[in-house]
C-alpha cells in the first residue's frame, strides 16, 4: 500500500493530465520545490507521467560526434545544424505532434511549408484508418458528457479502456452519474466485443468473442440483421447466430447508445473499411434510436494535430507541402508508407517516439538519414537521432491548448517551472522557424 | 506519327512525379523544349534531362498522334500519365504509385508492375498493366464518393485489395487473382477477376457487376444467391460455364449483381 | 497613415450618400474631417467606393468547419490554389469548406471586414477563437448557442428570467460571444433521443418546454440587458415543407416584446437564413412558395431583421446547430453525415449538398431566396447572405448581386437554365425589380451594421472605422441591369480595388498587400458582476456533474481572443 502524501507545500487543482485521449481535467497537482511529489485524481498511467522524475530527462540539446556518440552542445549550434540540414533535403518528414500543445504544432506546420515536408502525426499508425472511414461514409460522433448524461447502451469493440483510457469508464461513461442516469452503472448496459477477454471485458455485462480480422464480415451480418435479412450459417466471425440477432435487438431497443472503438479495429486486416461499414452500422441504427460512436484516440493531443490542420492546410495528416501547397494522399504521403518506401532524406520528430511505435523495417531506413529529436525523455529514438534538442512538458511545464478524444478543446496550465536548459516545443520550432527563413533569404 | 522517347539517364531514390509528361503537353515541342520539362522531385522543381535522355522523331499535328515511349527504370516515377486525356504512353518497366490517375482518354501501356492507385478516378481511355498491381486500383479519392467512372483498366497480373472501389462506372478487367473487397462500395460499372478473390467481394455494392471466374472461399451475409445460370450474358458477352448469381449488399440496401462460377 | 481617397463616387446609405462624388478622409484608422498635408492621395475617380462588407450570418470557424474540413478532403482539394511568387498571402485550399486563412483572404478581396461567426457552442468556444486567431483581416463577433442550453430550459421552465439574465450575461463572457444564437430551440435537445420538435408550440418531452417560450424567453433577456444585437433565430421546422406557417408565428411571437431603449437597432429579433424555412405544401410533392406570406408580414412589421441564405447552385456543405434535421438530409441523399452532439449545450451535424440547376427542389429553394430580395419593401429589414457554406459558399456574392441588378440576366436564369420549379411554384416570375449600388449598399453594409448593433462600422460618416472597399467599376458608364455586365459585375465585386480596413490598405488591384490579425468582437455585460459570482456559486455543483470539463476550465481565457474588439453594455440592473 502506498502511504498517502503530506510532505507538499502547494497544491494546483484542476490541472489537465497529458497522458492519453481522455485529457482529464480534474487533477490536483502536490507540489514541493518546484516539484511535483503526488497527484490526485488521476489514473496510474498519468501521475506516473506527471510524476515524473528527472532520470531520463534530456537535459541539454546534444549531437551526434564522429564516433556516433551523442555529445552535449550549445542551443545555437544544434539548432543551425538542424536548420541547415532541414533547409538542404529534399524529402523532409516531419512527424509527431501527439504530446505537444496545438500552438507548437501550429509553429511545425509553418516549418513544414517553408521547406516543402511532409508533416504527419500518429494518426498515420492508429486512427488514420478512422479518419479516412470518416470521410468515405461519415462522422457520427458525440461528446462524452453526452454519453456520461444520456447513453443506456455502451459498446467497447476492439479497444480496452480498463487498461489503455483507465478513467474513461469511471469518468466518463459507464460508471458515474448522469442526468439521465442517476443511478450510474446500473443504469447502463456495457457490452465488450473483442477477441481477447480484456480488463473491460471482465467489467461488462456481455462479451462477445468474434475471430481477429473478421470484423468486416461481422459488421456486415450485423448491418444484414438489422436491415431485416436472413443470415444463412449459423456462426459468423466466430460468433454464434444467436448472439447476434440478440446485439441487434438490444441495439434497436436502446434509448441512447454510443460505441467505442480503438485499434482493435482500425488495424485489423480490411484497416479502415472495418470502420467503414462500423460507421455505417451506426446510421442504420440511428433510424431505429439514436446511436453515436467515438474513436478511442490514444495521446493526449493527437486529435488536437488533426484539428489544427484541418485548420491550417484543410487536411488532417500526412500533409505534403513538396510543391508548396499542401497535398494529401493516404499511402503516398504518410509517415509509414514513405519510410517503407524509402523516401525521406530528413527526418524530425516531435513529441514522439518512433523507436517505439514504428515497425522494424520502417525504422531501418531512419538509421540511414539524418535524423532529429524533439523530446522530453531518452527514448529509443534517442538512440537513433544526430540531433536531440530537449523540451519541456505540456500541462506540467509548459502551457497550451489540447484537444480531448471527443475535440473540446482544454487550456492546459504551467505548473513548475521547467529545468534550465529545456526549451518549450514551441520556442524550438520558432528558433528552427527563423534560422530556417534566414537560411532561405541567404539563398 | 511522334514518338518522344525518354531513356532513364540518372536513378533516384527519390520518387520523380511526371504528371507533365503528356502527349497533349509535348506533341509540338522540339526535342530542347522537352528537355526542359519541369518535373518533380521531392520538394524541388527539375527539367527532364536532369535525369533522363529525350530522343523525338516524327513530327504529330495533333496530340492524339504522339507516343510516349518510356524506357528504363520507373519504378520511382509517380503520377505517370496521370490526366492523360489522348494519346499513348507505353513504359517498359514498373511504375509507381498513380499511373493513369484522373486519365480521362488516350492509352497508357505498362509492361511491368504497377503501384498503388493505378486508374484513380479515371474516366476514360485505357489503361493496360502486363504485371501486377497493388491496392486501391480505379479507387475514388479520399472523401469522393465516385472512383473510376468510364473507360477500362486490363491488368494482366494480380491486383492488390479493394480494386475498384467507389467504381461508378468503366469496367476493370483482371486476368490474375485479386486481394480482398473488389468492387467495395460500387454504385456501378463492371469487374471481372479471372482469377481467384481472398475474401469479401462487393463489400457494401449499391449497384454494378462483379464477376469472378476463380475460385472465392465465402461471400458476405449480405448477399443473397438468387439464381444458378449456365453461360450467362453479362456485360455483352456470353461468360461459358455454370455462375451463381447473388444480390447485394443487402446490408447496405444494394442491388448489385456478383457472379461466381462454380 | 492618413489617406485621401479622391473622388470616388460613393455609397454611404446609413447617411444618405447616393453616388456622390467626394473624397473620403482617413487618419488613426477612423473616417475624419480633415488630415494632415502628409495624407497620402490615392486617386478612384469614378470608382464605385462603399463601406467595408459586413457579413451577418456566415459559417467561418470552430468544431463544424474542423468536421468538415476533416471529413470532406475532396471539398479542400477542389479549392487548392497555389500560393503566387511574392504574394503576401500563402496559399488557398478549400472550395466550401476554405481554411482559415483562405476565409480571410477570400473575404478580403470581395471586400469584406466584418463577418459574423453565427454559431458557438460556449463549450468549444476556445476552438472557434483560436481558429479565428488564424483568420486573417477581418472583424470576428460570434454568435453564442443558448437555444438548447440545459441551464437556460431550467430557467425558463421555472419562469426564472432574473437567474437567466445573470447566466446569459455570465455565459457571453465565458464564450467571449457577441449576441445570443437560438437554432431549432428544443428540437436539438430533442435530438438526444433521436427525436426532434414539430413547430413552436411542440414541448421537448424531458423539460416540457417549447419553442415558442425559449425564444420569448431568450429575447426579454437580450432586451433587459440591452446587447448590441438581438436574438438571432433559426427556427423549428427548417427546410420542411409546411415550415411557413412556424416561420410566421416565429415572427409574431415577440412581436409584443420592447425594445431595450439604448439599443440602436431596430428589431428584437433577427431571423436567419429565412429562404430555408418558407415552404407550403404538405410534402416535397406538392411544396409551393410561402414567400409571399412571410414577404408580406416583414413588409408591415417593424420588429424583425432577417437574413436570405440564398442557393447558388454549387456542390457545397450544409452544417447546422440543427442536428435532426441533418439526419433528415441524410435520409434523402444518402451522402455522407456527419453529426456531433454536445453536452448540456446543442446538437450539431452536417451533410454535404449538391445543390443542381436542373433539380426541381435546389431551382425551388434558389427561386424563393430571390423571391424575398425582390419583394421587400424596407431593405434595411434584409442582410444578403448565403447561409455560408449552407446554401452556396461566401464567395458567390457577388454573383447574387449580378443577379440582383439585372433583372433580364434573372429572367433569364429562371426561364432558360434552371427547373421548372422555379417559376412554376414560385412568384418570382412576378418581379422586375432590379437592385442599384446604394440598394445593394444597404443589403451587404449598411443594414447588417445596423441589425448587429456596430454602429461604428456599415457607413462612411465622420468617426466611423475607416472600413472602405473600391471598386473598379466606372459608376457612371457602367450598365449593371444589361444580361451581358452580370459577369463583370461579379468578377469587379470579387476582387476589389482598395479594401481598407481600419485605415490600413489589406487589398489593391487584385493582390493583398496586409495580413493582419483579426479581432475578437465581443459583448461584455457590465453591472451584473456580482449577482454572476453568486449565480455560479450555486451552479457550480451541477455544473461539474453534468459536463466533462471542470467548470474552472470551461472559459475562454484572455489570451485566445487577441486582438479583441470589447463592447461594453451597460446593464441597468434586473
Amino acid at each position: 500500500m502506498h502511504e498517502p502524501i503530506t510532505d507538499y507545500d502547494k497544491v494546483v487543482r484542476n490541472c489537465s493530465c497529458s497522458y492519453c485521449g481522455n485529457n482529464c481535467d480534474d487533477i490536483t497537482y502536490l507540489i514541493k520545490d518546484n516539484n511535483i511529489v503526488g497527484v490526485r485524481h488521476a489514473c496510474r498511467l498519468g501521475a506516473s507521467k506527471i510524476i515524473n522524475d528527472n532520470d531520463q530527462r534530456l537535459l541539454n540539446p546534444m549531437v551526434r560526434n564522429s564516433e556516433g556518440i551523442l555529445e552535449e552542445t550549445s542551443w545555437d549550434y544544434a539548432l543551425e545544424l538542424t536548420a541547415q540540414l532541414l533547409h538542404d533535403s529534399i524529402r523532409p518528414v516531419l512527424y509527431g505532434w501527439g504530446e505537444t500543445s496545438v500552438e507548437a504544432i501550429k509553429k511545425g506546420c509553418q516549418i513544414a511549408q517553408a521547406t516543402g515536408s511532409v508533416i504527419d502525426n500518429q494518426s498515420t499508425i492508429c486512427h488514420g484508418a478512422t479518419i479516412q472511414a470518416f470521410q468515405k461514409v461519415g462522422h457520427p460522433v458525440t461528446t462524452l458528457g453526452e454519453v456520461k448524461n444520456r447513453a443506456d447502451v455502451i459498446i467497447y469493440i476492439g479497444t480496452n479502456p480498463m487498461d489503455d483510457h483507465p478513467r474513461h469508464l469511471t469518468r466518463y461513461t459507464t460508471f458515474p452519474e448522469g442526468f439521465f442516469r442517476p443511478n450510474g452503472r446500473d443504469d447502463r448496459t456495457l457490452i465488450t466485443i473483442d477477441p481477447k477477454y480484456t480488463n473491460t471485458a471482465k467489467v461488462s455485462d456481455e462479451w462477445i468473442q468474434f475471430n481477429p480480422n473478421e470484423d468486416y464480415s461481422l459488421i456486415n451480418a450485423l448491418r444484414v440483421i438489422l436491415s431485416g435479412g436472413e443470415l444463412n450459417t449459423n456462426e459468423i466471425a466466430g460468433v454464434d447466430k444467436d448472439t447476434l440477432y440478440k446485439l441487434v435487438e438490444t441495439m434497436k431497443n436502446t434509448e441512447n447508445g454510443v460505441i467505442f472503438f480503438g485499434l482493435g479495429l482500425t488495424q485489423t486486416l480490411t484497416k479502415q473499411r472495418s470502420v467503414d461499414i462500423l460507421i455505417q452500422l451506426v446510421e442504420d441504427l440511428n433510424r431505429y434510436s439514436k446511436w453515436s460512436m467515438l474513436p478511442m484516440r490514444g495521446f493526449f493531443n493527437v486529435n488536437g494535430f488533426n484539428i489544427a490542420m484541418t485548420s491550417e492546410t484543410g487536411y488532417p495528416y500526412g500533409v505534403d507541402f513538396a510543391r508548396g501547397y499542401p497535398r494529401y494522399m493516404i499511402g503516398e504521403t504518410t509517415t509509414i508508407d514513405l519510410l517503407n518506401r524509402r523516401e525521406p532524406d530528413f527526418f524530425l520528430a516531435v513529441a514522439a517516439d518512433p523507436g517505439i511505435q514504428f515497425p522494424g523495417y520502417s525504422l531501418k531506413h531512419l538509421a540511414s538519414i539524418p535524423t532529429v529529436q524533439i523530446d522530453t525523455h531518452w527514448g529509443p529514438y534517442t538512440e537513433l537521432s544526430d540531433i536531440v534538442l530537449p523540451s519541456t512538458r505540456v500541462g506540467v511545464e509548459t502551457a497550451g491548448t489540447g484537444y480531448r478524444m471527443d475535440s473540446i478543446p482544454i487550456y492546459m496550465k504551467k505548473v513548475i517551472d521547467k529545468p534550465e536548459n529545456c526549451h518549450s516545443d514551441e520556442w524550438i520550432l520558432t528558433q528552427l522557424y527563423n534560422r530556417i527563413i534566414n537560411l532561405k533569404e541567404a539563398g | 506519327m511522334k514518338t518522344i522517347t525518354i531513356k532513364t539517364k540518372k536513378l533516384t531514390q527519390i520518387p520523380i512525379e511526371f504528371d507533365n509528361i503528356l502527349p497533349e503537353e509535348l506533341y509540338d515541342k522540339p526535342k530542347d523544349q522537352i528537355d526542359n520539362t519541369i518535373i518533380y522531385h521531392g520538394n524541388k522543381e527539375e527539367v527532364l534531362s536532369t535525369y533522363y535522355d529525350v530522343s523525338v522523331s516524327g513530327i504529330a499535328s495533333s496530340p492524339d498522334k504522339c507516343l510516349i515511349h518510356l524506357i528504363g527504370d520507373y519504378s520511382h516515377v509517380k503520377y505517370i500519365g496521370s490526366h492523360l486525356s489522348c494519346g499513348l504512353i507505353i513504359v517498359d518497366s514498373d511504375v509507381d504509385l498513380h499511373v493513369g490517375s484522373e486519365m480521362s482518354g488516350g492509352h497508357i501501356i505498362v509492361n511491368g508492375n504497377a503501384e498503388s492507385y493505378a486508374g484513380r478516378e479515371m474516366s476514360g481511355g485505357l489503361l493496360e498493366i502486363i504485371g501486377n498491381t497493388k491496392e486501391l486500383c480505379g479507387c475514388a479519392y479520399m472523401g469522393q464518393w465516385q472512383g473510376m467512372t468510364g473507360g477500362k483498366i486490363i491488368i494482366y497480373g494480380n491486383a492488390g485489395k479493394q480494386l475498384g472501389e467507389s467504381m461508378a462506372g468503366g469496367e476493370i478487367i483482371v486476368k490474375g487473382d485479386c486481394d480482398y473487397l473488389p468492387g467495395i462500395h460500387m454504385s456501378n460499372g463492371y469487374i471481372q477477376i479471372d482469377g481467384d478473390v481472398t475474401q469479401w467481394p462487393a463489400g457494401q455494392m449499391k449497384n454494378g457487376e462483379l464477376v469472378i471466374n476463380g475460385h472465392i472461399e465465402q461471400t458476405l451475409q449480405g448477399f443473397r444467391k438468387i439464381e444458378a445460370v449456365i453461360n450467362p450474358y453479362i456485360h455483352g458477352e456470353y461468360h461459358i460455364g455454370r455462375y451463381n448469381h447473388y444480390i447485394g449488399d443487402e446490408s447496405a440496401r444494394g442491388k448489385g449483381s456478383v457472379w461466381i462460377k462454380e | 497613415m492618413e489617406y485621401i481617397l479622391r473622388n470616388g463616387v460613393v455609397y454611404d446609405p446609413t447617411n444618405k450618400v447616393n453616388g456622390e462624388c467626394m473624397d473620403i478622409l482617413i487618419k488613426n484608422g477612423k473616417i475624419v474631417e480633415d488630415v494632415s498635408s502628409k495624407a497620402e492621395v490615392i486617386d478612384v475617380k469614378g470608382k464605385l467606393v462603399m463601406p467595408g462588407g459586413v457579413d451577418s450570418h456566415s459559417h467561418i470557424a470552430g468544431p463544424k468547419l474542423s468536421v468538415g474540413r476533416l471529413y470532406r478532403p475532396e471539398d479542400i482539394r477542389a479549392g487548392i490554389k497555389p500560393k503566387s511568387e511574392n504574394a503576401v498571402e500563402g496559399f488557398e485550399a478549400g472550395f466550401s469548406l476554405p481554411t482559415c486563412p483562405t476565409t480571410g483572404y477570400r473575404y478580403t478581396r470581395m471586400g469584406y471586414t466584418t463577418v459574423t461567426e453565427a454559431a458557438v457552442p460556449p463549450l468549444e468556444a476556445k476552438h472557434t477563437h483560436e481558429e479565428i486567431n488564424s483568420i486573417p483581416n477581418l472583424d470576428i463577433p460570434t454568435l453564442t448557442l443558448f437555444g438548447n442550453n440545459w441551464f437556460m430550459l431550467k430557467y425558463v421552465k421555472d419562469n426564472n428570467l432574473d437567474d437567466l439574465t445573470v447566466f446569459i450575461s455570465k455565459w457571453l463572457k465565458l464564450a467571449k460571444g457577441y449576441g445570443i444564437k437560438i437554432v431549432n430551440p428544443c428540437g436539438s435537445e430533442a435530438w438526444g433521443w433521436g427525436k426532434n420538435v414539430t413547430g413552436l408550440d411542440d414541448p421537448e418531452e424531458h423539460w416540457n418546454v417549447t419553442g415558442r417560450e425559449v425564444i420569448r424567453s431568450l429575447c426579454m433577456v437580450n432586451e433587459k440587458l440591452g446587447l448590441p444585437h438581438s436574438i438571432h433565430v433559426h427556427t423549428n421546422d427548417l427546410g420542411n415543407p409546411g415550415n411557413y406557417e412556424t416561420t410566421l408565428e416565429t415572427y409574431d411571437c415577440v412581436k409584443d416584446i420592447k425594445k431595450n431603449k439604448h439599443v440602436d437597432r431596430d428589431q428584437v429579433i433577427h431571423m436567419t437564413h429565412q429562404q430555408f424555412h418558407a415552404y407550403k405544401g404538405t410534402s416535397w410533392r406538392d411544396v409551393t412558395s410561402g414567400a409571399p406570406e412571410l414577404i408580406d408580414y416583414i413588409n408591415k412589421s417593424k420588429h424583425m431583421t432577417f437574413d436570405v441564405g440564398q442557393l447558388t447552385f454549387d456542390e457545397t456543405t450544409t452544417m447546422t446547430a440543427d442536428a435532426p434535421n441533418e439526419f433528415d438530409l441524410y435520409k434523402l441523399t444518402g451522402l455522407k453525415w456527419a453529426n456531433k452532439d454536445i453536452e448540456v449545450e446543442t446538437a450539431s451535424g452536417l451533410i454535404p449538398e449538391i445543390y443542381s440547376k436542373r433539380a426541381p427542389v435546389s431551382a425551388f429553394q434558389w427561386a424563393i431566396g430571390l423571391e424575398f430580395f425582390m419583394g421587400i419593401d424596407d431593405p434595411w429589414k434584409m442582410v444578403l447572405t448565403t447561409d455560408s457554406p449552407n446554401a452556396g459558399p461566401f464567395i458567390r456574392y457577388p454573383k447574387i448581386i449580378s443577379w440582383l441588378m439585372s433583372n433580364s440576366k434573372l429572367m433569364d436564369m429562371a426561364t432558360n437554365e434552371v427547373h421548372p420549379w422555379a417559376l412554376n411554384r414560385t412568384s418570382l416570375g412576378c418581379y422586375d425589380k432590379e437592385y442599384t449600388w446604394y440598394d445593394i449598399a444597404i443589403i451587404t453594409r449598411g443594414a447588417p451594421a445596423k441589425i448587429l448593433g456596430l454602429t461604428d462600422r456599415g457607413h462612411l460618416g465622420v468617426g466611423a472605422k475607416a472600413d472602405i472597399s473600391v471598386y473598379d467599376i466606372n459608376v457612371d458608364e457602367f450598365d449593371p441591369t444589361r444580361k451581358s455586365n452580370a459577369k463583370v459585375v461579379e468578377d469587379k465585386l470579387l476582387s476589389s480595388k482598395l479594401t481598407i480596413k481600419d485605415g490600413e490598405i489589406l487589398h489593391k488591384d487584385g493582390s493583398i498587400t496586409k495580413l493582419v490579425n483579426s479581432s475578437h468582437v465581443w459583448s461584455n455585460v457590465k453591472g451584473l458582476e456580482e449577482k454572476e459570482d453568486a449565480l455560479i456559486k450555486r451552479i457550480k455543483p451541477e455544473f461539474n456533474k453534468y459536463y466533462t470539463i471542470k467548470y474552472e476550465n470551461y472559459g475562454v481565457p484572455d489570451h485566445y481572443i487577441e486582438p479583441e474588439t470589447r463592447i461594453d453594455v451597460d446593464c441597468e440592473g434586473l
